[in-house]
């Protein structure tokens, strides 16, 4: 008697979350067939009596059932006309595919799936945007959607355009990962927002701390990881619309995405896009001229599996154009004494429209992606991916008639960038998961005349190679990762006015990160993670020269700037139970070698358009250290307090002239965060079926004056504390099988007047006003 | 059982419709961006009743935004001149452009510690200040500064901060001798 066998493959649904509370969104997919013929059995019965479940598989034989709960067992029994009588007794510790064949007289066995999870938890501190909140942010851009985790701040030009910082930290420090793909753009320049769809991602994690071994030179500081939702896996159509209004500058938006898989074969599509538009936006006391914005993306996947191979190749492009608030196009000293003078913005269009005139940006950004999966058996799998990736960024200023009229731009940055990725990758082998991998990068660079950076021609080569290990129940688990990256570049001028560059560059460095995790029960766990990460100087620190017509400076880049190179240690404590949930982290980054612009004391350079303040690249040793912390308790059935703290100390060594030889004396970094604080009340009461909720927040957020200034003074004085107001709410309505979630969702309730230090149109308008947020989300498909 | 053919066809449509995506992407721009640059600004006196015919240039010849030439304005004391600006970008003299949108532009002359007076701006098509010409007095033999600021789209030509974008700016080293 054959005894009965059931074939494992690892169906890793991108939902694990390991160390809390028992997790029973575990999902167990099924695939029954005959085990002599090896034909599937269309309509066996399957039943689970721990949960009372009785469903029967479809025409292929496959059946699905969901929330199960991990490392439980569960009596599993099928039966079928053709076939006797099957029972087996499964413990899921992942969500699992497992075969069913049916064979006659099958003994009971209990079979314990064993622990084949490909996404672990990281042991660096990580902060994922819970699921409320990234609904409630939907329609608003990327950065407002992090705005809550704590650690993360934004920085800003205005309220259109906000770049994440990650502890301190943005830029060229943080990559953006949007479905596996880092973002190549103009990350460097401070009014560049990343070119990401927040619509795309049904996950949003937050990691900080060196990320250099998982995600290259880019990830010094941490990265932002978007994922996709999976693609559907039982044939038919399912997908979402959603539909949203905005107060403050009328803006809409409408958003959508279809997954499609066909009867037969294994192919799955998904098509997605959205569209949003508003207009001027407006402050407590008046309109913020010329802030208008309008974008339109999309995006396409298509996955296929054939035996051991999976394809998966999507694209996506990303459109938006926006305006600069107008008040904040000044630059010359005499203008921008008179706007930090002035109460209400110069030069301000102070009424509404939906016009997006000059100064204004433009942005495209397009990504082809294609991803190879295969299974060379239960434990290897190879993986490579290939993308290419094509942004274009226009800068519109103001100009004569004739310019304006030529609908033409004063500067276009194109960048073009080839990654391939391949990696080998292991599941536990004696308990240590991981692999190596590889990745080849090319880029091209053009910069059109007027642009303040030059041209170049990248290449770059990386090895990494990590493993982790994980015993169940030991409590204790290890990661170490290493990784080598080199990059090339060649730079060149067209002579846009600084001298004609023609050079060769070249870095190379190792980057490493080691970390462990300590579970001390299951609602208890800590975390110490430290890395070594490094990036090289880029081509705006080491060559800018010129107006940065964005920012209303005047920036020069030092040619000998060196590698920055960073350890960065962060430990976090985890505590969750039924009714208390604790995040705390502490870090510490110090950065050898640190870049940063800054400006000496008052220096102006004389520009044919007046005195501009001058800016300059310079590079210390420094160190970050901070805190953030999460917390939430309930206090009473369905009501919880909550509460977020961020706190952020940045030094560096530098001396009083900038000179080497000088004895060096410590000081606070320019451009840093301030602390600030959240804290409120979450109501959340459950309907007659499961994921009926009603959901009521209120936030308050107060953001500290930022007293800790460089000795070379501020232009105008950091802005004072303050507190702003949000509220959220949320109701799911049932119609028929489809499901509609409506949301409110109100920024600075009370209609605060404030200004933000990070922000560096500060010196010329308020903040935004109250703005009041609705809509609505329907989920249909079967 | 899988359909091969259905399979295939539906991933090259897939695969044609990215590359119409990046046909538009993958040439480099030819498009030659506008640059609005102005390069040199060139103050013309003439002497009124003398023979003075002058011109005094300040230039930007690389077009990196910083002036690289201010020459002293040397003029004689007590005496009228009729100033006219020439402004270009660089061969192009943009006098003709500006003229066109006087009501869109204001010089400013400011003057401080020389025994000069700068009056007699020319007027634009509404009647308002516009200054590419204007009438220059000297006093007695002194030292000092002369700034002029062109003012592009002024919110208020009449009040001591006009507002809008200043195209550009120059401070003359003046003597009158």
């Amino acid at each position: 008697m054959l005894p009965s066998k059931a074939v494992f493959t690892a169906f890793c649904l991108l939902s694990a979350v390991v160390g809390k509370a028992q997790d029973c969104h575990l999902a167990l997919r099924g695939h029954v067939t005959e085990a002599d013929t090896k034909e599937p059995l269309a309509y066996a019965t399957v039943f689970v009596k721990e949960i009372s479940k009785g469903i029967s598989t479809d025409e292929n034989g496959f059946f699905s059932l969901a929330n199960l709960c991990e490392n439980t067992p569960y009596t599993v029994e099928i039966s079928h006309i053709a076939c006797a009588h099957f029972t087996q007794i499964l413990r899921l510790t992942e969500n699992a595919e497992v075969n069913f064949q049916l064979v006659h007289n099958a003994g009971i066995k209990e079979v314990v799936i064993r622990e084949k999870a490909v996404v672990l938890t990281a042991t660096q501190a990580e902060s994922t945007v819970e699921k409320a909140d990234l609904e409630a942010s939907k329609g608003l851009n990327l950065g407002e959607t992090l705005k809550k985790l704590p650690g993360v701040t934004l920085l800003t030009s205005g309220a259109t355009v906000a770049k994440p910082v990650i502890q301190g930290l943005h830029s060229n420090r943080i990559a953006i990962v949007a479905d596996g793909v880092v973002l190549q753009s103009q990350q460097w320049g401070s009014d560049h927002a990343p070119e990401i769809d927040p619509f795309t991602a049904d996950h949003i994690t937050v990691v900080k701390g060196a990320a250099g071994v998982r995600y290259g030179v880019g990830a010094m500081a941490g990265a932002v990881v978007l994922e996709p939702a999976p693609l559907r896996e039982t044939p038919g159509m399912n997908g979402w619309a959603t539909l949203g209004g905005f107060s403050n500058g009328g803006g809409g938006v409408a958003s959508g995405s279809v997954d499609w898989r066909p009867k037969r074969g294994s192919l799955v599509f998904r098509l997605q896009g959205t569209a949003k538009r508003s207009g001027n936006l407006r402050a407590p006391d008046y309109w913020l001229g010329n802030t208008g914005a309008a974008e339109l993306n999309f995006s396409a996947m298509a996955d296929w599996r054939h035996g051991r191979w999976q394809h998966t190749l999507s694209t996506t492009q990303f459109g938006q154009q926006f305006g600069i608030l107008r008040a904040a196009h000044t630059g010359s000293v005499s203008d921008l004494e008179a706007a930090i003078v002035s109460t209400t913005p110069r030069n301000n269009l102070n009424y509404s429209t939906y016009v997006i005139d000059r100064p204004k940006q433009q942005v495209q950004h397009n990504v082809l992606k294609y991803k190879l999966l295969y299974r060379i058996n239960d434990v290897w799998k190879f993986s490579g991916q290939y993308n290419f990736q094509y942004n274009q960024r226009r800068e519109y200023d103001r100009g004569r008639k004739s310019i304006a009229e030529s609908d033409k731009a004063q500067v276009t940055f194109q960048l073009w960038s080839n990654t391939l990725d391949v990696a080998l990758e292991h599941l536990p082998i004696r308990h240590w998961q991981g692999g190596i991998g590889a990745q080849a990068i090319q880029q091209l660079n053009y910069v059109s005349k007027g642009g303040y950076i030059p041209d170049y021609r990248a290449l770059g080569g990386s090895l990494w190679a990590t493993e982790r290990w994980r015993r169940y129940p030991v409590p204790w688990e290890f990661e170490v990762g290493l990784r080598y990256d080199y990059r090339w570049n060649h730079v060149t001028t067209t002579g846009n006015g600084s001298n004609n560059l023609d050079k060769n560059l070249s870095f190379g460095n190792v980057s490493g990160t080691t970390g462990v995790i300590y579970r001390f029960s299951p609602t208890l766990s800590a975390k110490l993670n430290t890395g070594y990460a490094w990036r090289p100087p880029h081509v705006n620190e080491l060559f800018a020269k010129g107006i940065h017509h964005g920012a209303g400076t005047y920036e020069e880049g030092n040619p000998n700037l060196r590698s920055e190179k960073a350890w960065n240690t962060n430990a976090t404590l985890d505590w969750a139970t039924d009714r208390l949930n604790l995040v705390l982290t502490v870090y510490r980054n110090q950065v050898q070698d640190f870049i940063y612009l800054n400006q000496p004391r008052d220096s102006v350079v004389l520009t044919v358009r007046g005195p501009f303040p001058a800016y300059f690249y310079q590079q210390n040793d420094a160190v970050l250290q901070g805190l953030d912390a999460s917390f939430s308790g309930n206090i009473a059935p369905g009501l919880a307090v909550e509460g977020r703290a961020s706190l952020l100390r940045g030094h560096r060594l530098t001396s009083a002239t900038g000179s080497s030889q000088e004895a060096k004396h410590h000081d606070w970094l320019p451009l840093m965060p301030t602390d600030r604080y959240q804290y409120g009340l979450r109501w959340m009461a459950k309907g007659k079926r499961k994921s009926n909720e009603t959901f009521i927040r209120l936030l308050a957020t107060t953001v500290i004056l930022q007293s800790r200034i460089p000795e070379e003074g501020l232009t105008k004085p950091a802005p004072p504390t303050f507190t702003t107001l949000g509220l959220d709410a949320a109701h799911t309505f049932w119609l028929g099988k489809n499901r509609l979630e409506v949301g409110l969702n109100v920024q600075n309730l009370t209609n605060v007047r404030y200004r933000e230090y990070l922000d560096l149109f500060r010196f010329y308008a308020d903040m935004p006003g109250v703005n009041v947020g609705l809509r609505a989300k329907l989920t249909f498909g079967n | 059982m899988y359909n091969t053919k259905m399979r295939i066809s539906t991933l090259l449509l897939l695969i044609v419709a990215t590359a119409t995506f990046f046909t538009a992407g993958c040439k480099k721009d030819e498009k030659k961006t506008e640059e609005e640059l102005i390069t040199k600004v060139a103050v013309h006196l003439t002497g009124v009743g003398t023979g003075f015919d002058q011109e005094f240039t300040a230039e930007d010849p690389e077009g990196d935004g910083i002036w690289n030439v201010i020459p002293s304005v040397d003029i004689p004391a007590n005496t009228v001149f009729n100033v006219h600006i020439h402004v270009y970008d660089g061969d192009t003299e943009i006098n003709g452009e500006i003229q066109e949108e006087n009501k869109d532009h204001l010089f400013v002359y400011q003057v401080t510690g020389a025994n000069l007076t700068v009056s007699d701006l020319t007027l634009d098509d509404d009647g308002q200040p516009f200054g590419l010409d204007s009438k220059w007095t000297t006093g007695a033999a002194s030292t000092g500064t002369l700034q002029i600021k062109l003012h592009h789209e002024p919110t208020d030509k009449n009040a001591a901060d006009p507002g809008g974008e200043i195209d550009f700016e120059v401070t003359f080293p003046v003597k009158v001798q």
